[in-house]
């Protein structure tokens, strides 16, 4: 069993590398906030023709998205494209991870959480509390809020899978950033990062139950907002852990294919 | 023109360098093509599941998400340097363009030209005359299309160098900030401006001339400025506010610019 404290040590060096940059945060909040005015507005307008649809009001779009605004970064529905796992690999910084006992992939998931930690001390509640400032909404307390937390993590735990997956790539080719846009795309749009899932066409909301992009965002953002219970709950749960479980496996096989394809340029 | 020869010649060899890699430049051109996934993709959700917005059919959405993103496309094919101002101006890489005996916004404008960004206009004028096939537009409402995607490229510059001059104070800390003009400010501008709240839209029309990139002119384009209740004469100001717009972004360029010292070493 390798040692947890590196991997401890990954996490608080992401979580550092945050914190060293006070005001791009505090631009990104504005970004965020921005963004959440957009949507709420966007949504509170196509309402306005209708009261209720899909079981849905005005009120539970605009925490939607106040929810889904403040857990982006969170999340990390987007990658950063200039610390990654790719980007070692095309300037040759991952040697210094192979010469240690390193599994590349719990790095990634470790660094994952990092950030995710230091966006949600600092960029959740600020984005969060701006857009209870203008519209007053507060997630509805029900138990099955205390899901939050747990859904959460496996939300993290598949984007780092994900972006893992796009990174490695990189064993292959020169670059990985194409892949991470084409990510970013599809995630966005099977993600609900603009539209809850629940307004999509039949055969699109199928695809993105089956696909694992619903579990970055969606799942997470509905509980947040009171939007899933009973059988959808448990669906919206057994989903993420099935998508962590999968692409985890996926990302050891490409570990360790990718390692053994690895030249290392230099000179 | 001897500044937009030279303009090609850092354009043509930033493409030189790209090409080196075909198959990513092929491979990312189509990933880029592949943005109407998420940009254009959840309006048509919306405008399926509800209907129409404020009066707006989904072809007409498009027509405003096309103006928009064919703007904003140029923008950043032509114009990437100034995205990336902050990581020159932070690597020193600013000094090496100053020692040269050509324009600073030119060089700045040139550098990182990105062909591939093409396939974002690509898709954006797919877009653009598959709502004209469905709405039925006129030579005139089309003339209305093409001084919209005109001005709005011009007011896109503007904020992209305003994003750049920020830099010279911030140093790139806050450039994420300009996000807010261009993402943010594109995907506000898919929707008609009719529907955002009373200051909001007041800050999208007065404060940064947004609405006139493409939602002014659109209204112009399909006969509709003053049933929704603005002046004639809105559509008309628009290439005007949106240079405005550009040059209070050269200004603000050309302001930090003489303030800067190099951060030496």
């Amino acid at each position: 069993m390798e040692s947890v404290r590196p991997y401890l040590q990954f996490a608080r060096l992401a979580f550092q590398r945050r914190a060293t940059y006070r005001l791009a945060n505090w631009s990104g909040v504005a970004v965020n906030f921005f963004f959440l005015l957009v949507h709420a507005q966007v949504l509170i307008g196509f309402f306005r023709a209708r009261g209720n649809a899909s079981g849905w009001t005005a009120n539970d779009a605009v925490l939607y998205f106040a929810s889904s605004e403040s857990l982006l970064m969170v999340i990390g529905i987007f990658p950063d494209y200039r610390y990654n796992l790719a980007e070692r690999v095309r300037t040759g910084e991952i040697v210094s991870d192979l010469v240690r006992p390193l599994t590349l992939f719990w790095r990634e998931l470790a660094e994952r959480y990092g950030t995710g930690a230091y966006y949600l001390v600092t960029r959740a509640p600020a984005v969060f509390a701006a857009g209870w400032l203008v519209y007053g909404l507060l997630p509805p307390l029900r138990w099955e809020l205390a899901l939050f937390p747990l859904s959460l993590a496996l939300a993290i735990t598949v984007s780092a899978g994900l972006w893992f997956l796009a990174c490695s790539s990189a064993f292959w080719r020169e670059s990985a950033s194409g892949e991470m846009s084409a990510i970013v795309f599809v995630n966005s749009f099977l993600g609900g990062v603009f539209v809850p899932l629940d307004f999509y066409p039949q055969a699109l909301r199928w695809a993105a139950d089956v696909l694992p992009f619903r579990a970055t965002l969606y799942t997470p953002v509905a509980i947040l907002t009171g939007k899933l219970s009973g059988a959808e709950l448990a669906f919206g749960i057994l989903h993420q852990m099935v998508w962590c479980a999968a692409l985890a496996l996926l990302a050891f096989r490409l570990e360790s294919r990718g390692l053994r394809r690895l030249a290392i340029q230099g000179g | 023109m001897n500044s937009l020869r030279f303009y090609l010649l850092l354009a043509s060899a930033s493409l030189r360098s790209h090409m080196q890699y075909r198959g990513t430049f092929a491979l990312r051109s189509a990933i880029d093509f592949g943005v109407i996934i998420s940009d254009l993709a959840p309006v048509w959700v919306l405008a399926r599941y509800f209907g129409s917005l404020d009066g707006w059919s989904f072809a007409e959405l498009a027509l405003l998400y096309g103006m928009v993103a064919t703007s904003w496309g140029i923008v950043e094919v032509t114009l990437r340097g100034f995205e990336n101002f902050s990581v020159y101006l932070v690597r020193g890489d600013l000094d090496r363009l100053l020692l040269r005996p050509r324009g600073v916004i030119l060089q700045v404008a040139a550098h990182d030209f990105e062909m591939r960004k093409l396939a974002r206009v690509a898709q954006a004028l797919v877009v653009l005359v598959l709502a004209n096939a469905s709405l039925g537009l006129g030579l005139g409402s089309l003339a209305w299309v093409a001084l919209g995607i005109a001005g709005g490229t011009l007011c896109f510059a503007g904020i992209v160098m305003l994003g750049a001059s920020a830099a010279f104070w911030t140093l790139g800390e806050a450039s994420e900030l300009q996000n807010i003009l261009t993402y943010g400010g594109s995907a506000a501008l898919s929707y008609p401006v009719s529907i955002y709240t009373t200051w909001f839209r007041r800050v999208i029309t007065y404060g940064v001339p947004l609405a006139f990139v493409n939602y002014f002119p659109a209204l112009a384009a399909l006969g509709r400025t003053e049933a929704a209740g603005w002046p004639r004469v809105m559509p008309w100001l628009s290439p005007f506010a949106c240079s405005v717009a550009l040059f209070a972004g050269m200004a603000c360029f050309a302001r930090g610019l003489r303030r800067y010292e190099s951060t030496g070493s």
